[in-house]
C-alpha cells in the first residue's frame, strides 16, 4: 500500500483511539470516585450517536446544536442511573453495584432496540469536508484540555480529584461523596456521549454499538490502572493504532474479521504485566 | 531450642516516600511473651504485616524457625506455623462462631475438592478431627457455649477473643496479636492476660501489640520499642518502663 | 443460619421435588412442558456456576456463553467429524474447558476484583467471533448439524421424554456435589474467602486459588451443559453462544440467589418461563426485562431474590409462631 494510504490509516487508527480514551475517561473517572466499573458507559456513547442521529435527522435541527443537545441529554441519563440505580442501593457490595451497571446497560440496550429499531442508522455527514478523523482528534483534544483545567481550575473539579484520592479524608473536609458520585456519572456519560457523537459520521449508530465500544474504553482504562487519565488516553489511542494496523495487514491469523480480537489480546498483556506487580501490592492496600 | 524462633535483621518497608520500619533487628524468643508498643504510627501493624507477608519487604530478611521468609505469601506462613489476629478483628461474618473456629484448621486438614464434591470418607473423618478440635479451642477460650451463635451477634471483646481461638485452631507456633485489648473492659483485659498465659503455658510463642501499659505489664516478659519505625529500646517491662528514650518517644520530645 | 432449621422438612421437601420432577414428563401431567424442562435443567447447570462464583469470589463473569458454546461445540465437532464417543466427548469438552478457565483465571484473579467483569465479557466477544470464523472448524455461521444422541449400550435418548431424565440426572448431580462442595472444608474456605480475603489468607487459605477453582468449575458445569444442549437440539451455530445468554445466566443466577445452590433451579426456571411469555406477548421486550430485574432485584434484595423470600419466609414462620405461643 502507499504511503498516503498507511498515513491514512494509522489517522484513522489515532482517531478511533481517542474515542476509546473518551470512553475510556469516563471508564477511569468513575472509577476512581466510587470504585465502580460503570457497565452502562458504553451505553451512554450509543446514546450520544443514537440521539445526534435522531435530532439531526428527524427532528431536522442544524449539526452543531443536535451534537451538543445529545450530549446533554446522554448526561441527564447517566444522571438519571445514578439517582435512580445506584444511590438508592445503598450498603452495596461492589459485586452489587456492578450487576446494577450491567442491568441497567442491559435496559437502556433494548429500550433504544425497541422504540428505534433494530437497524443500522444511516451515518451523519462529516462535520466539514472529508476529514473527520481530524474533527475526531481535535475534539478530542480540546475536551482532554477542558478535563484538564477542569480538574485543576475549579472548585468542583479539585473536589473531584480530592475524592478520588482519599474518600475519607475528602469528606472530613468537607467533599460530599454522593455530590461527587453524581458528577463522576454525569462527567463520564458526557465525555461517553461525545466520543459517540463524533463518530456516528464514519460509524452507524446501532442500538448495540456500546458493547464493544465500551469494552474498548474499558481496556484504555485498564491500561492506565483506572487511575491515570493520562494512562488511560495512551491505552485508548494504542489500541486505535494496533485495529488500524490490523486491518492494513488484513492477513492469516491477523485479519481484519478479528479486529476487534486485538482489544482482548491487549486487555491480557496488561493483565499479565499487572499481575507480577500487582498482587503484591493488592495485598497492602 | 537453638535462636530466636523468629528474627528480623535490618528489615525496613518503605511506601513511596514513608518509611514505615527502618531498618528493626529483632529475635523472638520461643515461649516467651513478648510485647511491642510504641505511640501511634511507629510501625508496630506493619511488622505484623511483614513477618505474616502481607507486605513484601522493602530490604531485610525475616527468619521463622531459622527457615528464610522472603517471598511466601501469607497463606504458606500461616501453614508453617505463624498464626495472627487483626486489629479490627476481621471475623467471618458469614459463619457462626464455631465454623469462624473451624476455619482455622484449613492448613491442618487436607481433603480437597474432589473428595468434598464426593463426599468420601476421608473428608467425613477429617470433618470430625475438626469440628472436635475446634470445640476444644473455642472452650479454651472460654466461648463453647456460643458455637452456634452468628459470629456477629457476639459483643466485641467475645468477638476478639473468637479471633484468638480462629488463630490457635491454625495450631501454630507463633501467636501474633494486634491490640488485643483495644476495646475491652478490665475485666475483659483480665481474663486476656490469663488466656495470654495459658497459651504460653501450651508452648506457643507470643507476641502482641498493645497500647495498655497494665496488661503489658503484667504479662509480657520482653518488651520491644518502636518509634517513627526504629527499635528505640529493648528489654523487661519495668527496664524499658524507666528509659528515658522511651518515655521521650511517648511524649514526643527529642532526645538529645 | 437457615440451615439449621430445616432438619427432616428438608428430606421431605426434596422428596417431594424429586417426585415432582420424576412425574412431569408424563402426557397426564405435565408433559407439553418436557422441552422447556430439559432447558431449565441445562441452565440450571450454567447457573449454578455463576452463583458459586458470584456468592463466593464477590466476581462476575459475563462469559458464561463462551464455556457454554465451547461444550457444545466440543461436543458436536468430537461426535459428528470425528466419530469420537459423545461420552468420551463430553469428558473431553469439560476438561478442555476446565483447563482453558484456569489459563485465564490463573493471571486474572491474583489483580483487583473488577477484570474479570470485563475479561469475560471480551472472552464471550473473542468465542463468538471464533466460533463464526473458524469456519472449518465451526461450520460458520451456519455450524454443525446431525450431532448424534447419546446413548448407553443399546438405550438411546432420541426422544423429549428420555433426554428429560439424562439432563436431570445430571443436572441434580451437579447441585448434590456444589452441595457438598459448599457444606465441607472448601465451602468454608470459600465463604472464608467471601467473608474477609485477608483474615482467609492468615489461616492459610490461598485465596486466589480457590477464587480460580470455583472460576473453573462454573466453567466445567457451563461445558457439560453445553454438551446436554448439543445432544439434546442435535445441532450447534453461533447464535445462541452470545452475550445475551451470557446476560441471562447472570439475570438467572441474581433471581436464584448469589450464593445459592438449589436457587438456581428457581432462578432458570423463573426466567425461562418469564422470558418465554414475555415473548410470545410482547416481542422483544426480554431484554428490557431482564435489566430490570437486574437492577430491582440487586437494589433491593441484593443477595438474591430467592434468598429474600426464604429469608421473608422464616421471618414469617418466626412471628406465626410467636403468635402461637402468645395465645
Amino acid at each position: 500500500m502507499s504511503p498516503e494510504q498507511f498515513v491514512d490509516n494509522l489517522i484513522s487508527g489515532v482517531a478511533q483511539g481517542s474515542v476509546y480514551a473518551l470512553v475510556g475517561l469516563g471508564f477511569t473517572i468513575i472509577y476512581t470516585v466510587t470504585r465502580i466499573i460503570n457497565f452502562a458507559q458504553g451505553e451512554f456513547v450509543m446514546l450520544g450517536g443514537v440521539f445526534s442521529f435522531l435530532l439531526f435527522s428527524s427532528v431536522g435541527l442544524p449539526l452543531p446544536l443536535a451534537l451538543l443537545l445529545a450530549v446533554l441529554a446522554a448526561t441527564v441519563v447517566g444522571a438519571v442511573l445514578y439517582l435512580l440505580a445506584i444511590r438508592p442501593a445503598r450498603q452495596a457490595s461492589v459485586i452489587s453495584l456492578i450487576i446494577i451497571t450491567i442491568g441497567a446497560s442491559t435496559f437502556i440496550r433494548g429500550v433504544v432496540g425497541q422504540i428505534w429499531g433494530k437497524d443500522y442508522m444511516p451515518p451523519l455527514p462529516h462535520f466539514s469536508g472529508d476529514n473527520q478523523w481530524l474533527w475526531i482528534i481535535g475534539i478530542t483534544l480540546v475536551v482532554m484540555v477542558a478535563l484538564h483545567l477542569f480538574f485543576s481550575r475549579t472548585m468542583m473539579g479539585k473536589a473531584l480529584k480530592a475524592c478520588s484520592i482519599n474518600r475519607q479524608a475528602a469528606s472530613l473536609v468537607g467533599i460530599d461523596a454522593r455530590s461527587m458520585a453524581f458528577t463522576s456519572f454525569a462527567l463520564a456519560a458526557a465525555l461517553g456521549a461525545i466520543g459517540g457523537a463524533v463518530i456516528t459520521p464514519l460509524t452507524a449508530p446501532h442500538f448495540r454499538m456500546g458493547l464493544t465500544l465500551g469494552l474498548k474504553g474499558f481496556v484504555a482504562a485498564a491500561v492506565g490502572d483506572f487511575r491515570s487519565q493520562v494512562g488511560t488516553v495512551v491505552g485508548g489511542v494504542i489500541l486505535g493504532i494496533a485495529e488500524a494496523m490490523v486491518v492494513v495487514l488484513d492477513w492469516g491469523p491477523f485479519a481484519s474479521a478479528y479486529k476487534d480480537v486485538i482489544a482482548m489480546l491487549v486487555l491480557l498483556l496488561v493483565l499479565f504485566f499487572r499481575s507480577s506487580r500487582g498482587a503484591a501490592q493488592e495485598a497492602a492496600s | 531450642m537453638s535462636g530466636p524462633i523468629l528474627e528480623t535483621r535490618g528489615v525496613t518497608k518503605a511506601f513511596g516516600g514513608l518509611v514505615a520500619v527502618d531498618n528493626v533487628d529483632v529475635g523472638i524468643e520461643a515461649g516467651r511473651v513478648t510485647a511491642v508498643i510504641g505511640p501511634n504510627g511507629a510501625g508496630k501493624t506493619t511488622l505484623f504485616n511483614l513477618i505474616t507477608g502481607v507486605y513484601p519487604v522493602s530490604s531485610g530478611e525475616i527468619r521463622f524457625d531459622g527457615v528464610p521468609l522472603d517471598n511466601m505469601p501469607p497463606h504458606k506462613r500461616a501453614a508453617l506455623g505463624i498464626a495472627r489476629t487483626f486489629q479490627n478483628v476481621l471475623l467471618f461474618g458469614n459463619m457462626t462462631v464455631l465454623e469462624n473456629v473451624m476455619s482455622g484448621q484449613h492448613p491442618r486438614s487436607r481433603y480437597g475438592f474432589l473428595e468434598a464434591a464426593l463426599r468420601l470418607p476421608k473428608s467425613r473423618r477429617e470433618e470430625e478431627t475438626i469440628t472436635l478440635n475446634a470445640i476444644k479451642y473455642l472452650n479454651l477460650v472460654g466461648l463453647g457455649l456460643y458455637a452456634q451463635r452468628d459470629a456477629l451477634s457476639l459483643p466485641l471483646g467475645q468477638q476478639k477473643l473468637l479471633a484468638i481461638a480462629r488463630a490457635l485452631a491454625t495450631e501454630p507456633k507463633l501467636l501474633l496479636l494486634d491490640e488485643p485489648g483495644a476495646g475491652l473492659n478490665r475485666l475483659e483485659k483480665q481474663e486476656l492476660g490469663d488466656l495470654i498465659r495459658r497459651i504460653r503455658e501450651m508452648g506457643i510463642t507470643t507476641v502482641l501489640v498493645e497500647h495498655d501499659m497494665d496488661l503489658v505489664m503484667g504479662i509480657a516478659e520482653w518488651v520491644i520499642v518502636l518509634d517513627s519505625g526504629r527499635k528505640i529500646a529493648e528489654g523487661t517491662a519495668s527496664q524499658v518502663q524507666r528509659d528515658k528514650r522511651v518515655i521521650a518517644a511517648y511524649l514526643g520530645e527529642e532526645v538529645e | 443460619m437457615l440451615s439449621r432449621v430445616r432438619g427432616k422438612w428438608s428430606y421431605l421437601a426434596i422428596a417431594a421435588l424429586l417426585l415432582f420432577l420424576v412425574i412431569i414428563p408424563f402426557k397426564w401431567f405435565l408433559g407439553q412442558y418436557t422441552v422447556i424442562l430439559i432447558f431449565i435443567g441445562i441452565h440450571t447447570m450454567v447457573t449454578v456456576g455463576l452463583c458459586l462464583l458470584m456468592g463466593y469470589t464477590g466476581q462476575i463473569s459475563l462469559g458464561q456463553a463462551a464455556f457454554y458454546g465451547l461444550g457444545a461445540y466440543f461436543s458436536a465437532v468430537l461426535t459428528k467429524t470425528h466419530g469420537f464417543n459423545p461420552w468420551l466427548a463430553m469428558l473431553v469438552a469439560a476438561l478442555a474447558t476446565g483447563g482453558f478457565a484456569y489459563a485465564i483465571g490463573f493471571p486474572i484473579f491474583r489483580l483487583r476484583g473488577n477484570y474479570l467483569a470485563l475479561a469475560t465479557l471480551g472472552l464471550g466477544i473473542i468465542m463468538a467471533v471464533l466460533f463464526r470464523e473458524l469456519d472449518q472448524f465451526t461450520g460458520g455461521p451456519t455450524g454443525i448439524t446431525g450431532i448424534p444422541y447419546l446413548s448407553i449400550g443399546g438405550f438411546t435418548f432420541d426422544s423429549p421424554f428420555r433426554r428429560y431424565f439424562l439432563v436431570w440426572f445430571f443436572c441434580l448431580a451437579v447441585l448434590l456435589v456444589s452441595q457438598n462442595i459448599v457444606r465441607s472444608r472448601t465451602g468454608r474456605a470459600l465463604r472464608a474467602v467471601h467473608g474477609s480475603e485477608s483474615a482467609a489468607e492468615s489461616v492459610g487459605i490461598n485465596v486466589a486459588q480457590f477464587k480460580v477453582k470455583v472460576f473453573v468449575l462454573s466453567a466445567v458445569y457451563a461445558s457439560l451443559a453445553g454438551s446436554l444442549y448439543a445432544h439434546h437440539i442435535t445441532y450447534v451455530n453461533p447464535s445462541p453462544f452470545g452475550f445475551l445468554f451470557s446476560v441471562m445466566v447472570v439475570v438467572m443466577a441474581v433471581v436464584g440467589g448469589l450464593a445459592s445452590v438449589w436457587g438456581a433451579i428457581f432462578g432458570a426456571a423463573t426466567v425461562r418461563i418469564l422470558s418465554d411469555e414475555i415473548l410470545l406477548r410482547f416481542g422483544e421486550w426480554d431484554v428490557i426485562v431482564y435489566g430490570l430485574i437486574l437492577v430491582l432485584v440487586m437494589v433491593f434484595m441484593p443477595r438474591g431474590l430467592f434468598v429474600a423470600l426464604k429469608e421473608a419466609y422464616e421471618r414469617w414462620r418466626l412471628t406465626h409462631r410467636q403468635r402461637g405461643a402468645e395465645a
